[in-house]
């Protein structure tokens, strides 16, 4: 159980160093985690001392025997250095096993409220409470099953690219494919050179045997300008 | 410049991160919604862009690829012209998240045509470009649409889209080894799906389907 807890002790000073050294990096779901982790290590331990193998606490007295104002060493070494001396400083703090004074208060007026309201009151209250939770329960449940139906929209939802178009384009940026048209010979346009860089491309790929009939019309096209002239 | 030792040199931003995929027409506002939201200060409509491509060729003797340069200028903002190289797209292995390929982007004044065609370059093809621009992070994520010109230096009328779809790039231009960009943009891409498959096509294949 010390382990639990040190493993405890362990993990928020990990945290306070993160958030005091990296409070201007850290990122929120990564304060979450520890969180997360915190809350996973309390609830471990919380079953542990829940569990009846271990005697309740409760049941154990102790006592303070001696306060002292004078440092002690031992004490110090135990509590690494957070507690000095037993004394009436601390005392209270640490032994304690009532809620603060002003808590009970306000804890025994609400009691005393309770007691104080007759059947019929209660009744009423506890059917509005009713009424309001099985209200937000409609809200709650009539938003999830629009959500669900959103999901389920989403994913029968029609395609919204294509792997073809994708290739196309990028096909049109690297090379130009469908973007070079029948140019007239113009300003500052060479004729003859122009339209004669495609076409020994082509040959080219035409011997290597690949998909000619596109390339019968490639040629075609980009020799009308050279024709003309 | 010279006597730098190399390491300054390697610095340089010229290595560019891709990610492509795209869009059909009828989800692009969709896309965009959500570009809005992921992306850093944009507005409702998002930026757009309206620009002209030229793509010039130098024929080799001896490599068969010719040597491409392209010049693209603004068609809402007149004096605004860029000249680019972009190299040849590696795939890289598995592990890499993103396409690399060197690119070089330089703002150019508008007679840099007449230059290149004094250089010998010769224009091989243009066309219009229409779109939307985000930035997250030093992320870049341009929507657009290709229009071929089906009369030559006309970009007003005449326009046919080359595709109905919307080509989606990210992409991140920096210096060469940077892995972290890439991992950034595989979880932004993330984010896309499944709306756009953001990934990184093979060029080359794309290249050969087309011979």
């Amino acid at each position: 159980m010390i382990q639990r807890v040190q493993e405890i002790k362990n993990s928020i000073g990990a945290f306070l160093f993160k958030l005091e050294n990296e409070y201007h990096t850290i990122q929120w779901p990564n304060v979450l985690d520890n969180f997360a982790l915190l809350s996973g290590q309390l609830n471990t331990l919380g079953k542990l001392l829940k569990s009846e193998k271990v005697p309740a606490f409760q049941n154990c007295v102790l006592l303070p025997l001696l306060l002292s104002q004078d440092r002690d060493a031992e004490l110090e070494k135990l509590t690494e250095g957070r507690v000095f001396a037993f004394n009436h400083a601390v005392v209270p703090d640490y032994l304690r096993t009532k809620p603060e004074p002003e808590v009970e208060e306000r804890i025994q007026a609400v009691c005393n409220k309770a007691t104080g309201m007759n059947a019929e009151m209660a009744q009423k209250q506890i059917n509005a409470m009713n009424k309001l939770t099985s209200n937000i329960l409609d809200i709650i449940n009539s938003h999830r099953e629009s959500m669900d139906s959103d999901a389920s929209q989403k994913t029968s939802m029609s395609q919204t690219f294509s792997q073809t178009d994708t290739s196309n384009l990028i096909a049109a940026t690297l090379t130009g494919k469908g973007l070079k048209t029948n140019r007239r010979p113009d300003i500052g346009q060479q004729p003859g050179t122009m339209p004669n860089q495609p076409q020994v491309q082509q040959k080219t790929q035409a011997a290597m045997g690949k998909a000619p009939s596109s390339i019968k019309t490639n040629i075609k096209s980009s020799s009308h300008p050279y024709q003309r002239n | 410049m010279e006597s730098l030792p190399p390491m300054f040199k390697a610095a340089s931003l010229t290595t560019e991160y891709l990610l492509q995929g795209s869009i059909m027409e009828q989800s692009r506002d969709v896309l965009l919604q959500r570009l809005i939201g992921l992306c850093d200060d944009t507005k409702s409509p998002p930026d757009n862009f309206h620009d002209h491509e030229m793509v010039f060729h130098m024929k080799n003797t001896t490599i068969q690829q010719p040597l491409v340069y392209r010049v693209r200028h603004s068609l809402v903002q007149s004096d605004c012209w860029s000249l680019r190289y972009l190299g040849n797209t590696e795939m890289g292995d598995k592990n890499k998240p993103t396409l690399t390929r060197t690119s070089i982007d330089c703002p150019v004044s508008e007679n840099v045509v007449q230059y290149l065609n004094e250089l010998g370059f010769r224009m091989d093809h243009e066309f219009v470009v229409k779109g939307y621009y985000f930035h997250k992070g030093r992320m870049k994520v341009t929507v657009s649409k290709f229009f071929k010109m089906n009369q030559p230096s006309n970009v007003a009328d005449n326009l046919e889209a080359v595709c109905p779809s919307f080509l989606v790039e990210l992409s991140v231009v920096t210096a060469l080894g940077q892995e972290g960009v890439g991992e950034d943009m595989k979880n932004f891409a993330e984010q896309l799906k499944p709306l756009v498959q953001l990934e990184k096509t093979d060029h080359r294949k794309i290249t050969m389907n087309q011979t």
